[in-house]
């Protein structure tokens, strides 16, 4: 099997199992939160996607239109990418997003697979993405008592210094 | 000149070149180290890096004396000294040549191992005085592996003994120079017991591959964790001494002393001392160390079994040979 | 002693343990000669067996991923760099492949060449210096491991001699860029970097002997830290020690990049697990990585170096908002960069940008390998692991 034919089959299950018909070009698909786990599960234990890749959140504040401030567009948000990858050849990864509101918690893979454990910790420590079911979500980078998500676009230590612009 | 004054006069001169020979030891273990690590070592204090001694020494010296808080101020004072004086209290008894003795004792052999012995505790002392985990941990590591290799080292020790059937070292030493060396006669056996005695005298001086009481990689210093400055220098120029004296009482007890082919002699004690502790260092820079489990399998489940073999063996080749005149 | 990782329980409660064992808390590091870096792992023992392993890394965090956002994309890669400290030539590829691969910017051949050539450098110094630091960590500084350390850091200097010439730096070379490299070799590099490897290979073969034949280096490490295969990839760890655990897996052989697509790449793997087959996948990739250079170091081809026109200022590569993974076989694993494009300073800067880093996986694992080994073993497995902390914290 060749890395576009497992990118074929992966576009497959999405559309048939998850309904998920849009495939963006420059971007991983975007599914459903409450998805998240049957997708990882499925991908796991009967395609053979073993090896936990990389689990990624960003923080999106909330855009406004320009001409009315009041009408937002989008609301603030996270986004959670997920990557898991096949043993052998090709090594296909598979990909994808997840949409979580600010006051919602994206379901954990621990279960599936334990590197879960710290890569979720370190985006809940750094962005602020809740993960429901983590065994032991505490914050893994910075101190236990540090307060804030350094991450978020929203956050900034006052330096003296400025980079480049 | 009675026994007191004589004792009194040559241990202060054995201790003194011990002390010295230890010291020197330092700068040559460094350079020797340097040499097989393709690199080159203490250069540039005095010719050859030789002063490196005296600078490490005064370096030492005037360093802050730091004990820790809830360390136990007598026992942590007193661990290092301690180590020193019992290691340099076997010195007494061995015969570098055949007048250069402080104190023969007809019990030399017994009075070695029991005062060698006796080492163990100023180390567990020091790892219990420190209050910290990582001392504490080497100190427990000490005592495990002092007490287990003492068995094959008395068992080993004991093969020139009944050899020459006495104790008193000289007597020992008088027999290999009418003989031939007990390393090599019988032979065989004489070997295999002063291998077992050099592994032995290892596992009890703490060198390398039996440093597991200070494990540096693990322990950070281990023992000597808590220790600076010149207390810290004591335990290591004990370390030092040990080694010294073990190899100067195999030379001894496995290899004739002061004999030699021709012109038998105090050089030849001399010469046989440096070249076992050449030998040590050479181990020391070229093995790593065991875990301590591994340590203890090994003592217990071969060392001993061989050494009490060996007693049995040199016993029943003593007896055959004295039936046989 | 062997470990029980698939039924060691990583968040187990020490209050439900054994209530009559008096259990001593020992910290391993942050300060301790052989953490590899700034890392601490929380023991909880029994006697000298180890009950429950917490490691907590984030000593070493130095927020590149926030910087990432702030700074262009040729301006972090300096930065990343230092994530790595070690193999830092990964770093530069692994950032330079993202955003290649984002814009569709054609990397020119010689530059390819140039890329694997020093990546396959790269992990040759990095391994000899794994090599070298593990054999102190067995046989301490004064010892026996310090005699490997210096064997394996000469070797080592020569191959950093090699990159000095070409790129100017020993260390954190800057030499990568988006669209190629920015330094160029000579015949005079070809030349020496023939005869370097002519001598490491050799002395590879002297460093087999040691770990094969030493009894006790094969005490030590045999039987030591067994990481299952199925646990192993379940935490995402990939690179050499995933292999020891017979996980068949190389992103140079299953999802070529550069132009390992051409050559033929071995993959080495044991079954066994334990720490000397970590040690014998390792040497077995020293040895796979000189012959590697050994084939392309006389065919690279000529041509330009940089697939786009040099830029002016820092801000010359913009991405737009779009998302893209991307990752190179670092020699601690999978290495990889993930890029939401479309940031500050009109789309030069990321969006987000983080970096998948080996490391971080492979000490994940220390929960499930350490209980029921000896401290001993916890340094020799900790060695073996390979974490380098820059990368692990970032």
């Amino acid at each position: 099997m060749t890395g576009d034919e497992a990118q074929q089959r992966f576009v497959a299950l999405l559309h048939e199992r998850f309904g998920i018909h849009e495939i963006p070009a420059d971007n991983y698909p975007l599914v459903d939160v409450k998805h998240h786990f049957e997708l990882a599960r499925v991908l796991k234990e009967e395609l053979g996607y073993r090896i936990y890749s990389f689990v990624v959140a960003s923080h999106y504040p909330a855009t406004v239109d320009a001409k009315n401030e009041n009408a937002e567009i989008d609301a603030e948000h996270y986004e959670v990418a997920t990557g898991i990858r096949c043993v052998g050849a090709p090594a296909h990864l598979a990909s994808w997003r997840v949409r979580a509101e600010l006051d919602q918690a994206v379901p954990t893979l621990f279960p599936l697979f334990a590197g879960a454990d710290w890569q979720e910790r370190e985006q809940y420590d750094l962005v602020g993405v809740r993960f429901d079911g983590h065994p032991d979500l505490r914050r893994l980078m910075m101190p236990e008592d540090w307060e804030g998500h350094p991450l978020r676009k929203d956050y900034a230590i006052a330096t003296a210094c400025s980079p480049w612009r | 000149m009675t026994p007191m004054i004589h004792g009194l006069v040559w241990g202060l001169i054995i201790g003194t070149v011990l002390v010295t020979v230890a010291a020197l030891s330092i700068w040559f273990e460094r350079k020797f180290a340097a040499r097989i690590q393709s690199r080159y070592g203490p250069t540039l204090v005095g010719p050859a890096g030789i002063l490196q001694i005296v600078a490490d020494a005064l370096k030492m010296m005037q360093k802050e004396d730091i004990i820790p808080e809830k360390a136990d101020p007598i026992l942590f004072r007193l661990a290092p000294p301690c180590t020193v004086i019992f290691t340099l209290t076997t010195a007494a008894v061995i015969p570098f040549d055949e007048n250069v003795l402080a104190a023969d004792l007809d019990i030399g052999v017994l009075f070695l191992l029991a005062v060698g012995g006796l080492v163990v505790f100023p180390v567990w002392i020091a790892g219990w005085a420190s209050n910290n985990k990582y001392a504490l941990l080497g100190a427990m590591r000490a005592v495990a592996q002092g007490i287990a290799y003492e068995i094959p080292l008395v068992l080993s020790a004991m093969v020139p003994v009944v050899l020459a059937q006495s104790m008193r070292l000289s007597d020992i030493v008088s027999v290999q120079a009418q003989t031939h060396w007990f390393a090599f006669w019988p032979l065989g056996p004489g070997l295999i017991a002063f291998a077992i005695f050099f592994i032995c005298s290892l596992a009890e001086a703490n060198r390398i591959p039996f440093d597991i009481p200070e494990a540096e990689s693990e322990l950070v210093a281990g023992v000597t964790t808590e220790y600076a400055g010149m207390r810290f220098g004591l335990l290591q120029m004990a370390e030092y001494l040990h080694t010294l004296i073990a190899s100067a009482v195999a030379a001894a007890i496995f290899f004739g002393g002061w004999d030699g082919p021709f012109a038998p002699g105090l050089h030849w004690m001399v010469l046989k001392t440096l070249v076992l502790f050449f030998m040590i260092f050479w181990i020391r820079w070229s093995l790593v160390r065991f875990r301590s489990d591994q340590l203890m399998a090994l003592c217990w489940k071969y060392l001993l079994p061989l050494s009490l073999l060996l007693v049995m063996a040199s016993a029943l080749f003593v007896h055959y040979r004295a039936m046989e005149t | 002693m062997q470990s029980s990782a698939a039924g060691v329980d990583p968040h187990l409660d020490i209050d439900t343990y054994d209530p009559g064992a008096d259990l001593m808390v020992l910290n391993l590091g942050p300060q301790h000669p052989s953490t590899h870096g700034v890392f601490r792992v929380k023991l909880y023992l029994d006697g000298e067996i180890i009950v429950k392993a917490v490691p907590y890394a984030g000593y070493l965090h130095r927020g590149v991923e926030k910087l990432c956002e702030e700074l262009t994309f040729v301006q972090i890669i300096p930065v990343v760099d230092k994530n790595d400290y070690v193999s830092p030539m990964m770093n530069e590829q692994a950032i330079a492949m993202a955003c290649e691969a984002m814009l569709g910017i054609e990397v020119p051949r010689r530059a390819l060449y140039l890329r694997t050539l020093f990546a396959e450098l790269q992990r040759l110094a990095s391994h000899l210096l794994w090599l070298g630091t593990f054999g102190m960590d067995l046989g301490g500084a004064l010892g026996g491991g310090a005699s490997l350390f210096m064997y394996c850091f000469r070797e080592r200097e020569t191959i950093l001699s090699l990159f000095e010439e070409v790129t100017g730096a020993r260390f954190h070379y800057n030499t990568h860029t988006v669209g190629g490299n920015r330094h160029d070799i000579t015949p005079k590099f070809s030349h020496d970097t023939k005869a370097t490897i002519r001598v490491i290979e050799e002395r590879i073969g002297e460093y087999v002997q040691i770990f094969s034949s030493n009894r006790i280096y094969r005490d030590r490490t045999q039987g030591v830290g067994v990481l299952d295969g199925d646990l192993a990839i379940s935490l995402g760890i990939t690179g050499p020690l995933a292999r020891a655990s017979g996980v068949d897996h190389d992103l140079r052989r299953d999802a070529p990049y550069h132009i390992y697509g051409e050559l033929d790449v071995n993959v080495f793997t044991e079954s066994a697990g334990d720490c000397f087959a970590r040690t014998l996948v390792r040497l077995n990739e020293m040895r796979e990585s000189i012959r590697i250079v050994r084939e392309i170091i006389d065919s690279v081809p000529e041509g330009p170096i940089l697939g786009i026109k040099p830029g002016k200022s820092p801000g010359h590569i913009k991405i737009d908002a779009s998302q893209r993974y991307s990752c190179i076989e670092s020699p601690r694993g999978e290495l990889g960069t993930y890029v939401i494009g479309g940031g500050s300073n009109r789309g030069a800067s990321a969006y987000r940008l983080k970096i998948r880093s080996p490391s971080l996986h492979a000490a994940s694992c220390i929960p499930y390998v350490f209980p029921g080994h000896t401290v001993s073993d916890a340094i020799a497995i900790l060695g073996t692991l390979d974490p380098i902390m820059g990368e692990v914290d970032r």
